[in-house]
């Protein structure tokens, strides 16, 4: 693919943005950290330029007591977390890309989210306040510094999963929680179908896992984390072992690596610089208990599935990425082209959503001239 | 001007006369939600039973243009349900199944009338429950949790109703059906699920909802402690968070809220303290064990007068009795009372407390507090007498105190909305530009502005020539009159 390289500009304020989006005319590309370029829809060729929003980063207020913080949004999520480490504190999120460098912004604006959502959710659920710059530099401020705010719409959740269709997001308050004590990982090897029913008695049991994620492999393996108390932990270590079964055991937390390198794509070596993908990377959802049997049935050669959330990563040929998107949206779930070879002109979404109209309504009212993120939603709009 | 006969028939074609209510008598009993002070006598109430025929009255309303406001179980505290003079109310009361529970996936579809304890009855055979858990939970509905965000007792650690709706039916002003959310936390494309969560009924009406469930912990342990101070209390709730603990509740009582609560229902709290705080932690009876122990130690280093720890079930719903009675009980120690609902950041609790109280000597008002310690949540009762003439006064220092919490790094709301009750305080807490962008959204989802009208943002109707957001006088735009 070629394309005349546009102009960057780094702004390092948001002030900047604002005066960037207002004094360049056409459409603007958005980027953090660059560790999703390919992500969600091919972006446009008539790019005026692209907003490169890494200097615009650092950590603008911790408040330590109030468990809060607020960020510039293209604050790595990886040197956020060594700075809240010193106060015994995280940002309660482990998506892969993270260690390569993913920032606040652009994993908000992919809704991205690692093993960890079970407990705490995704970036929706941690984003307290967000403020964006709109096309028509409108800076636009939500929510707040307080976990608990129902004061005007939610403005921050229009942000997650937005791919930067409208507009930049500059600033991000972002609610925290204690570094847990201890943390323990077991793990049990066997094919999905096994590692399901397994996961269906852990999660009737009173155990509260933090992740359950199954990873392929031969036969692949099912992995589950805890936190607690230095104390307590050790002995729920061990119901947990009695009820996955005798050849369940404890395992380092390099055991999640397996994990890390199947969801982050090509680029899990951490230098960016990994071997070519010669396969399509899809994240879908669905009820968890239908995950296992839908993974089981696609043509894919890599596969995480979150067995108790319903959310998979699978590797699959490219020419194969449609009958994925067919398959999920048959049993009610969602689906979206994640890393893929550059050459490959796959669709990066399922069937449009019903409220697809309305999205459109809302992108007109926020960017009537289009002027964010070109093609990351085609073909829907 | 009243509504056409022709329009009356179209609603009794599609709904039968018996569910379209006109008799002023009986539309007379939805003028008002828990906003009792603000009354309006709808033109029309509809009781629809399915979601179909929900979206047929909101088709018609839209042809017509004819305002409609959504209304679950009129709980809400800000005005959001209040009718909209020639305008409809259409009721969700009669969609009240529970659809499905799924033990499996650990979900339950509802109808939007379900009312939020029922979701918990319903799940409980499968060990199974509703997080979010408002104190109104006997009779407020899930339609009207989500059209408010809902939280209570328990969202510290587990979040507010946002949290926990993965996907909702709505049917958008202009009639048309769309499905928000998805089966799963992953979401293609932007949140418009979250948007519509807490827009007070603003955005559409909900038909359906597919809500998460929870396991039911292994253990709950439940502690009643008492302060020599408020601001005792509030140290410890920092401590506790500081160690590392999410307690499932943290919830403070001061002594005037304690008087109240303990005359209404003798659940056994200390009628001479100054301040009394709820602690709950759950999860697995390691953790609980190894948590409790540290948060015993908390208490006493900061003078804890009395610990309770309930040992038995009864106990702890003894503890929970008082503290949920609160606010009707403070009826018993003053005529009339307004409760105040704003946050702020956890650690200005003590200072925020202690203004408040000034204020509230300065009014010739006392101010009960009753709230959510751990999210800094409050809930300053403002008790005063209409009888004797208070009632400007007790809405006049209620406000300051909502505005205060804005002042101090808060919210003008964490759990009641802004409703017709705060929107003309919504510019102290956002800046023009902000509240122009929320209503681009809403122009977004409704652009003939016929769903619930006048709620959550400021409007000239309503908030007059307050200080605060600019907006010319049809006169002034029509260059008759200059404002100078
Ligand atoms: C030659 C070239 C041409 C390009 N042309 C286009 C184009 O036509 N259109 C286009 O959209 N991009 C274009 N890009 C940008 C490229 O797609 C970006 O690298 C990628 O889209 C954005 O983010 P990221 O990879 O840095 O990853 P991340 O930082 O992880 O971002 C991923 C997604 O989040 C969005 N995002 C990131 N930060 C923010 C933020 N602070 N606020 C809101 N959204 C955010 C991005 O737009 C992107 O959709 C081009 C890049 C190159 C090198
Ligand atoms: C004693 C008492 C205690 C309370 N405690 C709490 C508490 O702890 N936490 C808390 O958060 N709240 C609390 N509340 C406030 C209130 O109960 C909640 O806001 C509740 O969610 C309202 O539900 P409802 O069914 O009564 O809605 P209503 O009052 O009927 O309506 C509230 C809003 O929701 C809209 N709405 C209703 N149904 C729908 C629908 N199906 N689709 C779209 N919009 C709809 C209405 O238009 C209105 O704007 C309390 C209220 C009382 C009276």
């Amino acid at each position: 693919m070629t394309r005349a390289a546009p102009t960057t500009l780094r702004p390092t304020s948001a002030k900047e943005v604002r005066d960037a989006v207002l004094d360049t005319p056409g459409r603007l590309a958005i980027t953090g950290a660059g560790t999703a370029t390919g992500w969600a829809g091919r972006a446009g060729d008539d790019i005026a330029a692209t907003l490169d929003l890494s200097a615009l980063s650092g950590v603008i207020h911790h408040n330590p007591g109030d468990m809060t913080v607020s960020v510039h949004a293209g604050t790595p999520v990886r040197a956020l977390q060594e700075q809240l480490a010193e106060h015994g504190q995280r940002l309660a999120f482990d998506a892969a890309r993270v260690a390569r460098g993913a920032t606040v912004g652009g994993l908000l604006a992919t809704a991205d989210a690692g093993p960890s959502a079970l407990v705490w959710g995704g970036l929706r659920d941690l984003v307290i306040g967000t403020t964006s710059v709109l096309a028509d530099g409108t800076m636009v401020r939500s929510g707040g510094h307080v976990i608990k705010n129902v004061a005007g719409y939610d403005m921050a959740k229009l942000m997650h999963g937005s791919y930067g269709i409208f507009g930049p997001l500059v600033e991000v308050v972002l609610r925290l929680h204690p570094v847990p004590k201890a943390v323990a990982c077991v793990g049990v090897d066997g094919p999905v179908a096994e590692a399901a029913s397994r996961v269906l008695e852990l999660m009737a049991s009173p155990l509260e896992p933090i992740a359950v994620e199954w990873v392929s492999g031969d036969p692949g393996r099912l992995l589950v984390r805890l936190e607690g108390g230095a104390q307590t932990l050790p002995a729920r270590v061990e119901r947990l072992c009695e009820l996955l079964g005798a050849d369940a055991r404890e395992v380092g937390a390099d055991a999640w690596d397996a994990h890390t390198s199947l969801t982050d794509g090509p680029h899990a070596g951490g230098d960016g610089d990994g071997p070519a993908l010669d396969g399509a990377v899809v994240r879908i959802g669905c009820a968890p208990t239908r995950l296992a049997p839908l993974v089981e049935q696609l043509p894919a050669t890599a596969v995480t599935a979150g067995l108790a959330t319903g959310v998979a990563t699978v590797t699959v040929p490219g020419a194969a990425v449609a009958e994925v998107h067919d398959a999920v949206a048959a049993v009610g779930g969602t689906s979206v082209l994640r890393d893929r070879p550059e050459t490959l002109d796959a669709p990066a979404w399922g069937p449009a959503p019903s409220a697809l109209a309305l999205l459109r309504a809302v992108k007109t009212q926020l960017d009537p001239e289009a002027r964010f993120a070109a093609g990351r939603f085609a073909p829907w709009m | 001007m009243p509504l056409a006969r022709s329009i009356h028939d179209e609603f009794v074609a599609l709904l039968g006369a018996a569910d379209v209510l006109d008799d002023p008598v009986r539309t007379r009993t939805y003028e008002c939600d828990g906003l009792t002070g603000s009354r309006v006598v709808p033109e029309l109430v509809l009781l629809p039973r399915t979601a179909e025929d929900v979206a047929g009255c909101v088709r018609i309303c839209a042809r017509h243009r004819i305002p409609f406001v959504a209304r679950g179980a009129g709980t809400g505290l800000s005005g959001g349900a209040l009718p909209v003079a020639e305008g409809v109310v259409i009721g969700l009361n009669r969609l009240n199944r529970v659809l499905e529970v799924d033990p499996e996936n650990r979900r339950a579809v509802l109808e939007p009338g379900v009312t939020n304890l029922e979701i918990t009855a319903a799940a409980s055979p499968y060990g199974l429950y509703y997080a979010p858990d408002p104190s109104s939970q006997q009779v407020c509905t899930i339609g009207g949790n989500v059209a408010e965000n809902s939280g209570g007792a328990h969202c510290l650690k587990y979040g507010f109703t946002t949290n926990h709706v993965l996907s909702m039916e709505v049917v958008l002003p202009d009639g048309e059906v769309v499905t928000l959310g998805s089966d799963t936390m992953e979401q293609s494309g932007p949140d418009l699920r979250g948007v519509f969560l807490g827009s007070e009924g603003t955005l559409g009406i909900v038909t359906k909802v597919t809500v998460r469930l929870l396991r039911t912990p292994e253990v709950m342990r439940t502690l009643l402690a008492d302060f020599p101070s408020v601001s005792a209390g509030g140290r410890v709730v920092s401590d506790i968070v500081a160690a590392g603990i999410v307690p499932a509740a943290v919830e403070m009582m001061d002594a005037l809220a304690i008087e109240a609560a303990e005359g209404a229902t003798g659940a056994g709290y200390s009628l001479d303290t100054p301040a009394a705080l709820v602690v709950e932690l759950d999860g697995t009876v390691e953790e609980c064990e190894e948590q409790f122990a540290l948060v015993k130690e908390i208490c006493d280093r900061h003078g804890c007068t009395r610990l309770h720890i309930a040992g038995s079930p009864e106990e702890r719903a003894n503890i929970w009795r008082g503290r949920k009675a609160a606010f009707a009980a403070v009826g018993r120690i003053s005529p009339d009372y307004i409760v105040q609902d704003g946050v702020v950041p956890r650690t200005r609790l003590a200072e925020i407390l202690e203004r408040i109280d000034e204020m509230g000597t300065d009014a010739g008002l006392r101010v009960a507090n009753v709230f959510h310690a751990g999210d800094g949540n409050l809930h300053p009762l403002v008790l005063f007498s209409a009888a004797e003439g208070q009632t400007e006064q007790a809405e006049h220092l209620s406000a300051q105190i909502a505005e205060l919490c804005v002042e101090m790094g808060g919210s003008l709301s964490g759990e009641h909305g802004i409703g017709t009750d705060k929107a003309c305080s919504m510019p102290r807490m956002f800046g023009e530009d902000d509240l122009a962008v929320m209503r681009r959204i809403r122009d977004g989802f409704d652009p003939d502005h016929i769903c619930n009208p006048g709620k959550l943002l400021p409007t000239p109707r309503l908030c007059g020539e307050k200080p605060g957001l600019y907006r010319p006088h049809p006169l002034e735009e029509a260059g008759l009159i200059e404002r100078l």
